[in-house]
């Protein structure tokens, strides 16, 4: 479980994070959707520990990240991330990309990380590409790429950071497909993203973010259909065209 | 009264065998600093850029000391001076060691490069974008595997043209050693100057081997380049 407790958080002067609440539990998939600048990315890096917060405390199966004490390195183990830019190491083939992680901190073998690799690339639908240099694959399965890298550490959480967003329309299905999967097989998962037909298949909790605060949140079909928030609506008109 | 070329300085004895000589003692005072000038150079240039401030302080030091000093002035310092601050009983010893000029040579042409080679470090690493460096955190590496693993290889890669310049440069300013009296390559070519008069061809000769040197090292660079490019980086 996943517990956002007040916080705020400032780059500078400028407060990005205002106040934020939040639980997230288990097998959950809460999707973050917001115009640029409302502090959505920022908030998933703070659960993380890529990025520190001021105020409030975030805490990860009881584990609080501002404590001085927590190990983040230990705790990223088991929180994945994806990004927006795939963020895959180019000099590497896709099977080293996938074994690094799990064979530098998990200690696994070579040829147990292999097996692993093989067996999520499988999952993701290309086995095909193991010995592909990134650069050789499309935006669409660089990014399965990646979820894969991600998956290896076996996380118990999933974060996306817009991870359709720097695809070609007719690549993005290919990443949502294996996303839904990943939700839809309980894995805790934070989404941001615009895709809101996915969030209408999987999401168990939407919230819309302004200005660094949490403005509106929904379960259900209701938040598309009848959102509360003046800045909510118009949000969503632009994007559900 | 015109001047009587006589090329074969370059080759009679022991004309021929002094510039053979000094290329070797050229090539392994290049070869040897190199390996010092690269493997410093990486630490250094990437403890600049860690989170630790005393470590970076150190760092910043040591790069802008030694970037901001003449190399020959540093060379003169380290044979000259070097010897004398480590106190009687140590430098006396240390003057005592045959060849001193020689190592004393190869060390500071080692560290003055290792300072540049931190500069293209740093380089390197500015051009990473910040979430490649989230991105391999992400995964639960350490500051210490996130470098060791990705960054710096990564790195390496991006600054191998610069590299490649730096390791010419080290062969060239290794001439500088004659001014300690290390018998090189420049030094040699001086050397049949005195004996036969004949400098300029002596001159011309060491131009040529240093050419030749040069163009080698290009073609060993050009090899690692190809072998270690990213793929799909343009300018390959």
């Amino acid at each position: 479980m996943i517990e956002i407790k007040n916080v705020s958080k400032w780059f500078g002067d400028f407060q990005v994070l205002k106040d934020i609440n939040e639980t997230i539990k288990k097998g959950a998939t809460v999707v973050i959707c917001g115009p640029s600048g409302s502090g959505k990315s920022t908030l998933l890096r703070c659960i993380n520990g890529l990025e520190p917060y001021q105020k409030g405390e975030i805490i990860v199966d009881g584990i609080s990240l501002s404590d001085p004490k927590t190990n983040l390195y230990k705790l990223r183990q088991k929180i994945g991330m994806v990004f927006q830019r795939f963020e895959l190491y180019p000099h590497m083939t896709v099977l080293k990309n996938i074994t690094l992680a799990p064979m530098k901190v998990l200690k696994k073998s070579k040829k147990e990380a292999e097996k692993k690799a093989m067996e999520l690339l499988e999952r993701v639908g290309i086995p095909d590409k193991a010995n592909e240099y990134p650069a050789n694959l499309s935006g669409g399965q660089q990014q399965r790429v990646a979820i894969a890298r991600s998956l290896a550490m076996e996380p118990e959480y999933m974060l996306f950071d817009e991870p359709t967003s720097a695809l070609d329309p007719e690549m993005i299905n290919e990443v949502l497909e294996v996303m839904i999967d990943l939700a839809k097989e309980g894995m805790t998962m934070v989404v941001v993203t615009h895709e809101m037909g996915f969030a209408r298949e999987v999401a168990d909790e939407i919230i819309f973010m302004d200005e660094g605060q949490i403005v509106e949140r929904g379960t259900d079909e209701e938040f598309f259909t009848n959102p509360k928030h003046e800045r909510t609506k118009l949000f969503l008109s632009q994007i559900l065209v | 009264m015109a001047y009587n070329f006589d090329w074969s300085v370059l080759w009679r004895q022991p004309y021929g065998m002094w510039l053979l000589q000094g290329l070797w003692l050229t090539i392994k005072i290049g070869l040897l600093a190199w390996i010092i000038a690269l493997s410093l150079g990486i630490v250094i240039g990437t403890l600049r850029v860690t989170p630790w401030k005393p470590l970076r302080f150190f760092a910043s030091a040591y790069t802008e000391l030694f970037r901001n000093v003449p190399f020959l002035v540093q060379l003169f310092f380290w044979y000259y001076a070097g010897p004398m601050l480590l106190g009687d009983r140590l430098g006396h010893a240390l003057n005592q060691i045959i060849g001193l000029n020689y190592y004393v040579a190869i060390f500071a042409l080692g560290i003055y490069t290792a300072s540049r080679v931190a500069e293209h470090m740093r380089a390197g690493f500015a051009s990473i974008g910040r979430e490649q460096y989230q991105a391999v955190l992400s995964t639960g590496m350490t500051q210490y595997q996130m470098y060791r693993y990705v960054i710096i290889p990564y790195a390496l890669r991006i600054i191998l043209p610069p590299l490649t310049t730096e390791f010419l440069t080290i062969f060239k300013n290794s001439s500088i050693a004659m001014t300690i009296g290390v018998a090189e390559l420049t030094f040699m070519s001086y050397r049949i100057d005195a004996e036969t008069f004949h400098g300029l061809e002596a001159t011309t000769g060491a131009m040529f081997i240093y050419l030749l040197l040069g163009l080698t090292v290009v073609r060993i660079m050009g090899f690692i380049e190809s072998r270690f490019k990213i793929p799909g980086m343009i300018g390959r």
